[in-house]
């Protein structure tokens, strides 16, 4: 059978699109590599009776047009909203206005859609909401509040990530301050409802399959292979994964055109991210609902992005801690807790060889260390602890160099600063294939997976996909 | 009066006589003893000359030459195409000469890719050069828009344009050299290197020149040609206020007391150097004034001359070069990092000159100058500087001695200038900034005060020895005269 669109990756970009899609009336199939469906939205017991979102504790925003077209209320996907430290609060708002812009323009396509009307094609392109801190510093951005204001919204926009809070540019960051808060149940709750709404549309969702190439000529694509030798035919192909794996692991790059390797193979990506899970035999005080960022100094960040980019761990990472099972009781056994740390500037590539088990090692101490700083004496409550570290995000995810923003936030790779200007997301210089990994939107949820569904049901109503 | 030119370096002596080849009665009034700021040549230790500060020239306006015929005033060069000589701890320098398919031959060695993108890199940089030529080097006309090519360079750094252009750490390091002035992770630095390709497009100078005699025949030869244009040069004189009436320039005032009046005054100040005059701080709002207080740069340059009994030998190079000791990107991005937390790099980037080796009178015979430039450097170092300067030359040299073995053995004296030592000899500099590089003559020259023009190296896209600054400054004047 030959389907519509064939979808890779069952994480929420791929079964957004896949609702969406086969809402709108297309044969869709979504392959994941995978048994289980989420992607980074998973959530799993990682001691006896504990249990967390192993690769980030809430995600951005969905917008509200996708959460209730999707259904995702129903269907168990319910948000808390998280909560935000009211000295910070206005100028959040200035932030979640300008995200908010730019997951629009990614829903709308107004940033993706070729415009070939000679008269109608502006001379300059429009500037995006994000235009003006693309040339600014998260301490100049900052500087008007007062300084522990700044310093903990620094470390929050810089969390899990790392960039130089003094260098031009890195207020880009701010763009990934808004969260959704917590889905109650953990981000499953979220797969399981995208899940829910993919198969009530009628998508078919193929669990288990490792993806091997996608299949094209004459710069079209007509399919995906898949790892046992079988082939899904279908018109388009959207993946979800990042620039760097779609194009470098699914195709020969001899078979590609020069300039795609080229643009593909520049194209930088910022992995700076672990994660240590811990497991505590203790009530931890309820007070602290909010993330509780520990070394909240600018000047930390910038010490630890150069240590980052000597490929070696800084001798105190920037960690953001989360008592999950405060806001979400279930997560824990009663009584017990459940914390989850978040490193920043921690190097996929070690400038002295692999990721050994001393060297997760260092990042538990850490992790624990800022346990202890924030919450004294939790420390000794700890029971268990699970390390992620970045190359176990690559494995898990399959995001290049365990990158989960899906490439560096720098003004020259962003939304229509693409690797192809002419050609803007989500599509790309092939026919039949289009980008829906979760970097083309950061600022929000689904929004890629949506903007992706959009294209490819136009371009299949406009009948310029055979 | 009909003008005053305050401040006597290079720029100032060639507003002035501009200014005074149009016909008006000119004084320029220098607060040393000597003129040039600086573009100086000095004596640092008995029987060795050295550049003070520029010790190559690298963006002299032709123009300035040209029209100022400063040749019949004496100006020779004794080296006018200094091959750009990136050293190697390995040895396997690479020599960036002005001959493409030379270079390219020489990047080989370093990488075949490299040596089949280097003619392709030099074009489109030249390209982008030419487009924004007129931006820099004259006032545009109106309605001249900023090319698109420029908009998308805005947005990129300097790190990943090289990434995607050279894969060699040799090619990719030595291109970046000449755009130090900025970390080159912030995007718009490739514009400092577009700046440079503008400098080196023009046919005179070319790459780099060091004039016979050093930096300060320079200013010899200019200050010869404000003598025939009738300015009248006055050093020891220091400007204590501009005095200005009803927001125009009306003269200066000196620290004697003396009053000069004047429709119009071009003060080779740069803006932060304004802000400290009782007219500027006057002149300008409050806001302006705090954003300048703020902007004073966290990065700097140090100088340091060494005098060596014996030649400096670098490994089967051209001694006749301008060499860069720096072994990739990521030095200038870790020194610029340490740089703004105000301290010292772990590794230096250094430009080398050998003058004596193109005009051996600076040095008894058979011994040599080597003029180092230490940038990028925190303008302010934990702990202070005073107590750096000896460590500062001891890791330049130490730098030095890995790709010159034996140098350090030769060394008989030394200067060391630090950032510290810039700033109060000539004042505290503007940063350099993408803004500053995509901003226009007028923003850069003009000031709220009427008839006060700043004419200085700071009001220059990137400061350099080229005198374009003095020659539109006083264009301007002369304009806004005949109105």
């Amino acid at each position: 059978m030959r389907y519509d669109a064939a979808i890779i990756g069952a994480g929420a970009e791929g079964l957004a699109a896949a609702a969406l899609l086969a809402g709108a009336g297309a044969r869709t199939i979504v392959v994941e590599r995978s048994e289980r469906a989420g992607g980074r939205a998973t959530t799993r017991e990682f001691h006896p009776g504990f249990r967390a979102s192993p690769f980030a504790d809430e995600l951005p925003p969905i917008p509200a047009d996708i959460y209730w077209a999707l259904d995702l209320a129903r269907r168990g996907a319910i948000f808390r909203p998280a909560p935000v430290s009211p000295a910070a609060r206005r100028f959040l708002r200035d932030v979640e206005r300008r995200a908010a812009d730019i997951r629009a323009r990614a829903v709308a396509g107004i940033d993706s859609a070729p415009d070939h009307s000679f008269f109608s094609r502006p001379a300059v392109p429009a500037p995006w909401p994000g235009e003006d801190w693309m040339a600014l510093s998260l301490a100049d951005v900052l500087a008007r509040e007062p300084p522990d204001i700044a310093a903990h919204l620094a470390t929050a926009a810089l969390s899990g990530s790392v960039a130089d809070p003094y260098l031009a540019g890195s207020a880009l960051h701010l763009l990934t301050l808004p969260r959704s808060g917590f889905v109650t149940g953990g981000l499953a709750s979220l797969a399981n409802a995208l899940v829910g709404a993919a198969h009530e549309a009628g998508a078919d969702i193929s669990l288990g399959h490792d993806v091997t190439d996608i299949r094209h000529a004459k710069g079209r694509v007509s399919g995906i292979g898949l790892a046992d030798g079988s082939e899904i035919e279908a018109r388009a192909v959207i993946s979800t994964l990042d620039l760097k794996r779609t194009f470098l692991s699914f195709f020969q790059w001899n078979a590609l055109p020069k300039e795609i390797v080229h643009a593909v193979g520049t194209f930088r990506m910022a992995g700076a991210a672990a994660r240590v899970l811990f497991a505590l035999d203790t009530m931890l005080p309820d007070a602290a609902r909010d993330r509780i960022h520990v070394s909240s100094d600018l000047e930390q960040l910038a010490a630890a992005n150069t240590v980052w980019r000597t490929g070696m761990i800084a001798p105190r990472l920037p960690v953001t801690l989360r008592i999950v099972s405060a806001a979400d009781a279930g997560l824990a056994p009663l009584g017990q807790s459940v914390v989850t740390a978040t490193l920043g500037a921690v190097p996929f590539r070690l400038f002295d060889g692999a990721w050994t088990r001393e060297k997760r090692e260092v990042l538990r101490m850490q992790a624990l260390a800022a346990l202890e700083t924030a919450m004294p004496g939790a420390g000794a409550h700890v029971i268990a602890a699970e390390v992620i570290a970045p190359p176990d995000i690559e494995e898990a995810l399959g995001a290049t160099d365990g990158d989960l923003m899906g490439g560096a936030l720098a003004a020259d790779q962003m939304l229509s600063a693409g690797p192809w200007p002419d050609v803007p997301f989500p599509r790309c210089p092939l026919k039949g294939l289009y980008l829906a990994g979760s970097w083309l939107a950061m600022s929000g949820t689904c929004v890629a997976g949506a903007a992706a569904a959009r294209t490819v049901a136009a371009d299949i109503a406009s009948g310029t996909l055979k | 009066m009909s003008a005053i030119v305050v401040g006597g370096g290079v720029n100032g002596l060639v507003a002035a006589t501009y200014l005074a080849r149009a016909g008006r009665k000119v004084v320029l009034l220098e607060a040393k003893d000597a003129l040039g700021g600086a573009c100086a040549t000095t004596t640092f230790a008995t029987g060795f000359k050295g550049p003070t500060i520029a010790h190559a020239l690298t963006a002299l306006d032709p123009r300035v030459v040209a029209e100022l015929k400063l040749a019949r005033r004496g100006l020779k060069f004794a080296v006018r195409d200094m091959p750009t000589v990136a050293l190697r701890a390995d040895g396997k320098h690479l020599v960036i000469g002005r001959d493409v398919r030379a270079t390219a031959r020489g990047v080989a060695a370093h990488s075949r890719a490299d040596a089949e993108a280097w003619p392709r890199f030099r074009r489109e940089l030249f390209d982008l050069a030419r487009a924004m030529r007129p931006f820099w080097w004259d006032e545009p006309k109106r309605g001249w828009n900023l090319p698109p090519t420029i908009a998308t360079l805005r947005r990129q750094n300097l790190a990943a344009w090289l990434d995607s252009r050279f894969e060699s750490d040799a090619v990719k390091a030595a291109v970046a050299c000449d755009a130090s002035g900025l970390s080159p992770l912030v995007p718009g630095s490739p514009l400092l290197l577009v700046w440079r390709g503008c400098q080196e497009m023009c046919g005179l100078q070319s790459a780099a020149a060091i004039p016979l005699g050093g930096p300060g025949a320079l200013v010899d030869a200019l200050t010869a040609a404000a003598k025939v244009a009738s300015v009248e040069l006055r050093t020891g004189a220091h400007v204590a206020d501009i005095l200005v009436k009803d927001g125009a320039a009306t003269g200066v005032v000196l620290e004697s007391g003396e009053e000069i009046v004047a429709k119009r005054v071009l003060a080779s100040l740069s803006h932060s150097q304004l802000l400290a005059t009782k007219a500027g701080r006057s002149a300008l709002g409050i806001g302006e004034s705090t954003a300048l207080e703020r902007s004073v740069p966290a990065v700097a340059s140090a100088k340091v001359l060494l005098a060596l009994n014996a030649a400096p030998n670098f490994g089967g190079s051209p001694s006749r070069g301008r060499f860069l000791l720096a072994d990739k990107i990521e030095t200038f991005v870790t020194a610029h990092a340490a740089s703004r937390a105000g301290c010292m790099p772990e590794e230096l980037a250094l430009e080398v000159v050998v003058p004596t080796a193109a005009d051996p009178a600076l040095a008894p015979m058979g011994q040599h100058v080597v003029s180092i430039r230490i940038a990028p450097l925190p303008r302010h170092l934990a702990g202070g500087w005073d107590a750096a300067k000896a460590p500062l030359a001891a890791k330049a040299i130490a730098a030095l001695e890995r790709c010159a073995p034996g140098l350090a053995r030769h060394v008989t004296a030394a200067q060391v200038l630090t950032p510290d030592d810039i700033a109060k000899r000539y004042g505290e500099e503007d940063e350099v900034t993408v803004e500053r590089v995509m901003s226009d003559w007028p923003s850069r020259i003009l000031t709220p005060i009427k008839g006060l023009f700043l004419c200085g190296a700071a009001s220059e896209p990137v400061g350099a020895v080229s005198g374009r600054a003095g020659r539109i400054a006083a264009a301007h004047a002369l304009r806004e005269a005949a109105k």
